[in-house]
């Protein structure tokens, strides 16, 4: 029995539980308002300091380019007019010291700054330094020699921070005095001048001679941008409002707003969640789904808003300026067309191909069924630009094997063709041997969840087996069909590795190599390549929106009996030519592929056989597996894709635990998150990351190994939380209830009981995220920096610029460590899971 | 009305014989129920009549014409069988009406023709007002006699159906064994009807066939395996069953661990013997050939379900509801036996008992 003041105490507790969270929650709200308002706050006096613009950093440079005239005339007047006493002997030895330096850099040598320093004696060490600098500076332009910089570095702290304060409070406020060692340099001076006078010598006196002082508009930009917000948290402290939490707001203000935002977005969510839940308890799974959700929003939702927004409001309004400009452009308009051409026909060639095979494979007395299915599904994880690789070998007009073979075949003339990879159609058959997997795939999984009874009901009613196939098992795969092919549509179109090997030297442009290039074109381009990013991006929103909400409720949900063994549609007399034919399309689609592959990377020539006189030779492999640039990207492939695999697998088990074990509202967002980044094209991730993560919202991951390994994540995740969503979806919840009730603590249950039963699972998670972000190109075209490399970028620079053995032998490098992390994942999980 | 003829039919699945030497006739007209555990082959058997699987070794016939067996074979299509399937196996795709429609539009037959035979056969399983719904708006029930008018609407000479009533619920089931025994009837087609539910084949079967390990352990009337079981599998297997080891002795047999008591016996069997006593069998009379006390009883309603300890032995008695008021715990009791089936003991009672799935 309770006492009766437990009871009490109960619902006391209970009554006051709500009120507690709501005022916590308020209070977390007036939080995030309040970090919001310091953020915007800081923004302000970071915009006041003319440095967010454009125009500012225009103005900036301007004076900088002028400065130099400007320190010139002062040095001038200074020599003309100069004052007496100690000073006057200091900038005489000073000047003294200019002259031998300024012969000793004339020769080739550097002057020796110690002296000038050693003479003026302590207490005005500092001083002395900095006209030393100031007119080296005059000397030698932005190149201050290595004595003058170790002077430099060697006042003392306090002093230097003191002469930076002064003259920090001068770039804020024209009234404040001068510093002392900078009174010469700026005294005579008035505005913007004087402004860009003061920012040079602090730039120097701060060590950043080289960012803060050059000719390069682009280098000086960046110099103001990494350091015009700290000077403003500077200029603060120097006038007084020294406090830290000023100097953090101006010099982070993007970074504050951003985090006030997200508290604010997640406060409201919370709120939501609870008021919808009617449950005012505190469920620390919240905080995972927020966390996750606070992920996806920043780096996946915030840069696909931040790109429809960039594309329809250019200059800040709205106007279709943009689209105009790029759809009336022929190029683009030849690439639009062809994307939806190749998307279109690769689709019906892909699914026309699918249907028939799967069913062959799940439903007939195929010979070698078992090994057919694991060809075709092996396709799906070979990188696309390897198949266009081989099929550039192949259909080359000139030198492609097949077309040698026709040739000889009907004894036509040497001239190039029949056949000719670098067309329309060429590009749409390399599509079609690499994307018909994935309607195979899916059709294949809904056949074999489909209850076989339904299809031996209708043969039993009379129907023969094609019959079935066209009146049962067509008809309820419709759903899935349709899906299949949409997959197909969107994957060929958002597919850049085969457009750009076989488009570009055919001229056969496509959105995604389009987007490329203009990303290459600098901040103009990046604008262009937003309009055509959006379409690209609505066209695949569309479809994930038609295969996922629509198709997916139309699905026919089938109760199965137990699981009967479908009956095998005995293919009789046809089940030899079936075969034939069957094997025939897998040597053409991807042996012969894989031998041309292999055999190029053997070549001298590659116009002759591999066993042509002296034709034969290891050099690729060694040159290009013996250069430290592939051993550099193999192993940053190996690990950003091994960081994207790691930390997507914790999110998917966390994922898939929220979605399978509770029923805590609000935990399909981040699942339609993650869905919706799976279904986004490649290039857009990459294009949206680089307009957000620059620093423009806060976080400045650009050019980084981050940025990246974040695109992976967002790109690939789903196919790691789908794996183990499946695995856990099959564990009875009553498995871990038991060993709760057995006493075990959750995490006992966890490591006990639902670690073992899904490992295998989580182990194909891990592999499925891992094996495609290991030979990504699309993204990691757009997001690679010379540190950032990975092998696929690589592989098709080599193709590009260096030689086409060379890359076979890369290529087939690529394939067999794919293979064996294939071979590793089948082993691990005991044969349950292969790609 | 078809005949089915089953000649020393075999099936395996490599190494695992599911099915051992299954020959019999089934004869026109006949409700024939295929009865035994999950796993005894009992839907192997169906399967080879309607043609999804094809027998390893032996030969069926259907009207004594051969549809499997040595080369030949009727794929299921040209076999003229109605098939019900324990997942109703109704299509998601179409409505009610097209279901049904379905078989006769395999065959060609004429507009007029269909509508009429698909309404005659929905009016048969009371479907009649919902021709135009589609499967997801109809209840587990009405979708399994989808399926039942589907498998009739084309006249079949024969009619299998497999489990269709184990997803239901029991008073549902309950009366589509009662609608099923009456189509039957009234259209005199040969059925056969696989379960693992005794009560099932009991209540509809014309004869049944008790399979377990792929081989037919007996076949008779319900009445007949019920009360004259071949074996103790089959005693076991239908209905409640005790089993206690006995020895023959003087036309009495001494049950073991009852401290000597015997009960009396005119049978054949001498020796050491299984005693296989059914629990509705005994009951308490002060005239009873067994003392014991009366250890717990159940109150069931129509029945008060008894456990009496007869020497070591714990012996179960289903009396009627009634006598529950009249006894008491803990009271000596006398037990009269109505009938026993008696078996020799070849010391393979366990093993044989063992189901395997």
């Amino acid at each position: 029995m309770k006492s009766v003041s437990a009871v009490q105490n109960e619902i006391l507790h209970r009554d006051r539980t709500p009120t507690i969270t709501k005022i916590a929650l308020g209070c977390l709200l007036v939080l995030s308002a309040v970090i919001i308002f310091l953020g915007y706050r800081g923004q302000r006096l970071y915009d006041a300091s003319g440095f967010s613009s454009e125009a500012g950093y225009q103005a900036v440079y301007a004076l900088s380019r002028d400065v130099d005239e400007a320190w010139k005339k002062q040095l001038r007047a200074q020599l003309e007019a100069p004052e007496g006493g100690q000073r006057e002997q200091l900038e005489e030895a000073a000047l003294s010291l200019l002259k031998s330096a300024w012969e000793a850099q004339k020769s080739g040598g550097e002057a020796d700054a110690s002296a000038a320093v050693a003479s003026a004696g302590d207490g005005r060490r500092g001083e002395m330094t900095y006209k030393l600098l100031y007119t080296t500076y005059l000397a030698a332009g932005p190149k201050v020699s290595s004595s003058i910089k170790k002077e430099v570095a060697a006042v003392p702290q306090g002093e230097a921070d003191a002469f930076r304060a002064a003259l920090l409070s001068c770039i804020a406020d024209e009234g404040a005095p001068l510093p002392q060692a900078a009174v010469k340099a700026a005294e005579s001076l008035t505005g913007e001048e004087r402004q860009a006078m003061l920012f040079q010598l602090f730039f120097v006196s701060a060590g950043s001679t080289e960012s803060g002082v050059t000719e390069n508009v682009n280098a000086f930009k960046k110099g103001v941008r990494d350091k015009a917000v700290q000077l403003r948290a500077f200029c603060m402290i120097a006038r007084q409002e020294v406090s830290w939490l000023s100097q953090l707001t101006v010099s982070n203000s993007r970074t504050v707003m951003l985090m006030g935002i997200i508290l604010a977005v997640d406060v409201l969510l919370l709120s939501f969640l609870m008021m919808a839940d009617k449950s005012w308890i505190v469920d620390f799974k919240w905080i995972l789904i927020l966390a996750i959700v606070d992920f996806l929003l920043l780096f996946q939702l915030l840069p696909l808003v931040y790109m429809v927004i960039k594309a329809f409001l250019p200059e800040g309004g709205f106007s279709l300026e943009t689209f105009k400009r790029l759809y009336t452009y022929p190029l683009n308009l030849d690439a639009l067309k062809n994307t939806l051409i190749a998307g279109f026909a690769t689709m019906i060639l892909g699914t026309l191909l699918a249907f028939p095979l799967a069913w062959l494979v799940g439903r007939t007395n195929l010979y070698g069924k078992k090994f057919f299915r694991a060809l075709f599904v092996l396709t799906y994880m070979v990188p696309p630009y390897v198949g266009a690789m081989a099929w550039l070998r192949l259909l080359n007009p000139n030198v492609g094997t097949i077309n040698q073979w026709l040739r000889l075949l009907f004894g036509l003339s040497d001239a190039p063709g029949p056949l000719n990879v670098y067309t329309l159609p060429g590009m749409i058959w390399v599509l079609t041997t690499f994307y018909y997997p994935y309607a195979f795939i899916t059709i294949s999984r809904a056949m074999e969840k489909m209850d076989p009874s339904l299809e031996e009901a209708s043969r039993i009613s009379g129907a023969s087996p094609l019959k079935t196939v066209f009146t049962v098992t067509l008809p309820m795969m419709t759903p899935s069909l349709i899906s299949g092919a949409l997959l197909v549509f969107v994957s060929a179109a958002s597919c850049y590795g085969i457009p750009s090997i076989i488009g570009s030297p055919g001229r056969v442009h496509t959105v995604t190599t389009r987007i490329v290039e203009y990303v290459s074109l600098g901040s103009q381009g990046l604008n262009d390549a937003t309009g055509l990013a959006v379409f690209l991006m609505v066209l695949a929103l569309i479809i994930l929106f038609v295969s996922d909400v629509v198709l997916a409720r139309r699905q026919y949900i089938t109760v199965s009996g137990k699981s009967v063994q479908p009956a095998i549609v005995d293919l009789r007399k046809w089940r030899v030519p079936v075969t034939v034919l069957v094997s025939l399309f897998a040597v053409v689609v991807i042996v012969i592929p894989f031998i041309t592959i292999f055999t190029t990377s053997f070549k001298v020539d590659v116009g002759k056989s591999m066993f042509a006189a002296a034709n034969f030779t290891v050099a690729n492999w060694t040159t290009v597996f013996g250069r430290t640039e592939t051993m550099n990207s193999l192993k940053n492939s190996l690990l950003f894709a091994a960081v994207s695999a790691t930390v997507g697998i914790v999110i998917a088990c966390t994922m898939s635990y929220l979605l399978q074990r509770t029923r805590v509202r609000g935990r399909k967002i981040p699942n339609f998150l993650i869905t919706l980044g799976s279904g986004t094209p490649s290039v857009v991730i990459a294009l949206g990351l680089i307009m957000t993560m620059r620093g423009e919202f806060g976080v400045n991951i650009y050019n980084t190994a981050y940025i990246i390994i974040v695109a992976y994540m967002i790109k690939y995740l789903m196919m790691g939380m789908r794996t183990v969503v499946s695995a856990m979806s099959q564990i009875h919840a009553s498995l871990e209830e038991c060993s709760q009730v057995s006493g075990a603590s959750w995490l006992r249950t966890m490591f006990k009981i639902t670690g073992p039963l899904i490992f295998p699972s989580i182990a194909a998670g891990w592999f499925l995220i891992f094996i495609p972000c290991f030979y990504e190109l699309s993204m990691t075209t757009l997001l690679y920096s010379s540190t950032t490399k990975t092998i696929g970028f690589q592989l098709y620079e080599y193709w590009t610029f260096t030689s086409q053995p060379q890359s076979c032998a890369m290529a087939f490098g690529i394939l067999l460590i794919v293979v064996a992390l294939n071979f590793v994942l089948n082993r691990l999980t005991k044969g349950e899971f292969s790609i | 009305m078809a005949t089915v003829t089953i000649k020393h039919v075999t099936k395996s699945f490599g190494d695992n014989v599911v099915l051992k030497e299954f020959n019999e006739t089934f004869q026109e007209g006949e409700f024939i129920t295929l009865l035994g555990p999950s796993g005894c082959g009992k839907t192997t058997m169906l399967r080879i009549i309607a043609g999804f699987e094809k027998p390893t070794s032996g030969e069926l016939y259907i009207d004594n014409q051969l549809v499997s067996g040595g080369k030949t074979f009727i794929p299921p299509e040209k076999r003229s069988i109605g098939m019900v399937f324990q997942s109703y196996a109704v299509w998601p795709h179409m409505n009610v009406f097209d279901n049904v429609a379905y078989p006769l539009r395999i065959k060609k037959a004429s507009k007029a023709q269909i509508k009429e035979s698909v309404e005659r056969v929905l009016g048969i399983v009371h479907l009649s007002q919902f021709a135009d719904r589609f499967p997801n708006q109809l209840s587990g029930g009405q979708q399994q006699r989808v399926a039942l008018a589907r498998a009739l609407v084309a006249a079949p000479k024969l009619l299998l159906l497999d489990e269709p009533l184990s997803n239901l619920d029991a008073k549902l089931r309950e009366s589509m064994r009662f609608e099923i025994k009456e189509i039957q009837r009234e259209t005199g087609i040969t059925v056969v009807y696989v379960t693992h539910d005794q009560t099932e084949a009991m209540a509809m079967s014309d004869r049944v066939f008790l399979i377990n390990r792929g081989v037919v352990q007996q076949s008779g009337t319900p009445e007949e395996i019920y009360n004259h079981p071949a074996n103790q599998f089959v005693a076991d297997f239908l209905g409640k069953v005790d089993f206690f080891k006995g020895e023959v002795k003087n036309g009495r047999i001494e049950l073991a661990g009852m401290n000597g008591q015997a009960i009396s016996y005119d049978g054949p069997r001498s020796g050491k013997v299984d005693v296989a006593v059914r629990p509705e069998n005994l009951y308490f009379t002060p005239q009873g050939e067994l003392e014991g006390m009366l250890e717990a009883q159940y109150y069931l309603g129509d029945v008060d379900d008894c456990r009496v300890r007869v020497g070591d032995v714990l012996v179960r008695v289903i009396a009627n509801g009634y006598e529950y008021a009249e006894l008491k715990k803990g009271q000596k009791v006398r037990l009269g036996v109505r009938s026993i089936m008696v078996f020799e003991d070849d010391g393979q009672l366990e093993q044989l008992l063992k189901i395997q799935t």
